[in-house]
Order: structure tokens, then C-alpha cells, then sequence
């Protein structure tokens, strides 16, 4: 899993941005999603983002990785994350 | 493009290199053609300085513009050290210079995509609008982007002399190999002023050619994106007072305007930094200055003519 090739991750003090630049449409990202997506850029696949995440935010392991899941899965249908097979 | 509170930089910077053209469109809002490069244009160690702030601070699309951007005495050293830094760039040309091999040196670098503005679907419209152009080279300049594998979007400016090829203009678009068709409404300002008797488009001209937009934006569905915007300058305009675009618009000479279409600069390349920049930007939106203007267009719509009378805010 990776962000998709034209799309541009930045940190914000509000938690980040994704810049889709083929559309031009941007998207603003709360921590957790910012965090989700660091990890994402970073390589990690959505177990390991899971409980990289749990050992830093508060809440359930389980609940954690629900919410990673729906993320994941929203960011997936809009075509800012792909395989990784896909290049 | 996403609004600029909060933001530490730009999303988007448009950066017009060079005001240096080989043409002298009847529509050029930059006034550019031939012998037309600014005086005071950046030099070589001035625009690399701009390219690593801009990288630094992980700006993440650009486009170069001009005046024709392929006529900068840097511009592929440019290119690459945009490319090789991972920024996005997009270059936006009259596609006379897209040669075989400057193609391939383009998808070599790793541009985003190259913009050709192709403003008529016949070599008679395309040389009314595109003065000393060559609607035949412009043409197999798409196709060398083509098959160098080039991203391709097509552009295209509406005006009283082509708007009836609103169909074959799309379709070329598609046959070329594009993979986005951009249009909206041409602006009086720039070489348009003097030229607007043969330019200047009806309200129902436009209502029939968004029309016809919409319906090829249909048909190319899944093929090639088709965007056009509707909207008149005064609503884009109010729209934008609210909701800055986090866009600079960078002159060749580093002096940075609030948009294209005010006559507003809010920043010097030669004497700020990004951030300073950047923090100017944001404020200058709120001046007071910058609203007048916006409301006096409602009841002068002709004072677009002044866009290159810059006022610093």
C-alpha cells in the first residue's frame, strides 16, 4: 500500500494535507488521519499501521483498527492510496 | 485547490518564468510575444533559490508558465531540479518547441504533464487567435509528447472566431492523446483589451458552449477529463475574497501576485523569503483595497484592463 502516484502528503500543525494533483483537489486530514497516512508514506501495511497506532493513541486495539480501517478504505475509494503492486 | 488558512506554504505555486514569447496572442493576459522578456527577470542563481524554498517547504505542485516557459535560458535545469526534488510540475507551453527530443527530456525529468494551448480546432482559427503560430507544428508537438508518453492536457480560450468548434476541439483533444481539456471564459485584459472587438463572446454564445461542454464531458467519461469553468470573473472573484486559494502566482521577475486576476502583489522573490512571503499573502487578502476593487467590477467590469498596474499590498 502507498499513497497514490500524484499525491502529495504534507504535515500541517492541524494534522496534514493531501494534495490529489492530477483533480487538484485537496483534502485536510485531522491527526489521526495524518497520522494513518505518515504511516502509509512511511510503507507500513494496515495491521502494521494498527498497532503502531495503538501503542501511541489512547482507545482499544480493536477500535483502532476499525477506525484505520474506514480511513484506509475512504482513502482506497477516492484514489489516494493504491497497491503497491500498481507502482 | 483547498483554501490557505492554517496552511504553513502554498499547495500551488504558478510561476510565469519568463514573459518572452514567440507568439503574440490576441488573448494573452501576460501581454508576452517576442522581445517581450521583462527587464528585471530573475537570473540563474535567483530562480534556483525561489525552486529550493519553494521544495523546502515541500510545496507539492508547480506549474511554469510564461510568456513561453521553454524559451527561459535555464528551463530544463529548472525542470530537473524541480523533478529531482519531488515536486510536481506541470508545464504549460504554446507547444513550438516540443521537439522529438525535448519530449523525451521531459518524460525523462518526470514532469506531471505538459499544457498545450490549442485555441482553435482548424489552422485558420488557431492562426487568427495565435499570432506567428503554426497550428501544424503545435500539432506534432502534442504528438511527440504523445509518444514520449507525456501526460497531455489541452487548453482552450474561447473567443467569437472559434466557439463554434467547441465539438472539434474537444474531439482533437482526445484524438491527440490528452488526458484533460481545460476551458472557461476568456478575460479582458492583457492583448484582449485591443483586441476585443474580434474576440468578445455573448452570454448566450457561452450558455451554448458550456452546453456543448457538458455533453462531451459526458461522452469522454472514463477517456479524458473534460473541465471547463462556467463561472464569471466577479463570482470567481467574491468566491476567492472569502476563500483564498492556497496559490502564488510567481511574475518573472519574483514579484508575487494575490491572483491573476487583480492587479494585487503581496510579496518580492528578490528580498522575502517564502515564509514572508506566505505570511503577506494571507493578510494582503484582507486589505481593504483588494474587496473595493472586487465590488468596483460589478459596476466597471472593464477595469481588468489595469491588471498590470500592480499595486503592492
Amino acid at each position: 500500500m502507498q499513497l497514490a502516484k500524484h499525491v502529495k502528503f504534507r504535515e500541517e500543525k492541524f494534522g496534514g494535507v493531501l494534495f490529489e494533483t492530477r483533480s487538484e483537489k485537496v483534502f485536510t486530514l485531522n491527526a489521526t488521519a495524518a497520522a494513518v497516512v505518515r504511516e502509509i508514506a512511511a510503507g507500513h501495511d494496515q495491521k502494521e499501521i494498527a498497532v503502531r497506532l495503538a501503542d501511541r493513541f489512547s482507545g482499544s486495539p480493536a477500535a483502532i483498527e476499525r477506525e484505520v480501517a474506514g480511513l484506509i478504505g475512504d482513502l482506497q475509494q477516492k484514489g489516494l492510496v493504491e497497491d503497491s503492486a500498481r507502482g | 485547490m483547498g483554501s490557505s488558512e492554517d496552511l504553513t506554504a502554498p499547495l500551488y505555486v504558478a510561476w510565469q518564468v519568463t514573459n518572452e514569447c514567440n507568439l503574440a496572442c490576441l488573448h494573452c493576459i501576460e501581454e508576452s510575444g517576442p522581445g517581450k522578456a521583462f527587464k528585471d527577470e530573475l537570473g540563474r542563481a535567483q530562480v534556483f533559490d525561489v525552486i529550493d524554498q519553494l521544495m523546502d517547504h515541500q510545496v507539492p505542485y508547480l506549474s511554469f508558465s510564461g510568456g513561453e516557459p521553454m524559451l527561459h535560458p535555464h528551463f530544463f535545469e529548472m525542470v530537473e531540479r524541480v523533478c529531482a526534488r519531488g515536486g510536481e510540475l506541470k508545464i504549460e507551453t504554446n507547444g513550438h518547441y516540443l521537439t522529438q527530443e525535448n519530449c523525451e527530456r521531459l518524460k525523462e525529468l518526470g514532469v506531471k504533464a505538459v499544457q498545450v494551448s490549442l485555441d482553435g480546432a482548424s489552422a485558420a482559427t488557431f492562426g487568427r487567435m495565435r499570432v506567428r503560430g503554426n497550428f501544424d507544428l503545435t500539432l506534432a508537438g502534442v504528438r511527440n509528447l504523445h509518444a514520449a508518453a507525456v501526460p497531455i492536457e489541452i487548453n482552450f480560450s474561447p473567443a467569437a472566431f472559434n466557439i463554434h468548434e467547441a465539438d472539434a476541439i474537444v474531439d482533437l483533444a482526445y484524438e491527440l492523446g490528452a488526458v484533460s481539456f481545460y476551458s472557461g471564459r476568456t478575460m479582458f485584459t492583457g492583448n484582449a483589451v485591443k483586441a476585443w472587438r474580434h474576440l468578445a463572446v455573448s452570454e448566450e454564445q457561452y450558455k451554448t458552449y458550456f452546453d456543448v461542454l457538458r455533453r462531451k464531458a459526458d461522452e469522454c467519461r472514463g477517456k479524458m477529463r473534460v473541465y471547463f469553468h462556467e463561472a464569471g470573473l466577479l463570482e470567481e472573484l467574491r468566491y476567492r475574497l472569502k476563500n483564498p486559494a492556497a496559490l502564488l502566482i510567481v511574475l518573472p521577475n519574483g514579484l508575487v501576485k494575490l491572483i491573476n486576476a487583480l492587479p494585487f502583489v503581496c510579496g518580492d522573490f528578490r528580498r522575502q523569503t517564502l515564509t514572508e512571503i506566505w505570511a503577506n499573502f494571507r493578510r494582503a487578502w484582507q486589505d481593504p483595497r483588494v474587496a473595493k476593487f472586487i465590488d468596483d467590477l460589478a459596476s466597471d467590469p472593464g477595469q481588468t484592463r489595469t491588471l498590470h498596474q500592480w499595486v503592492s499590498v
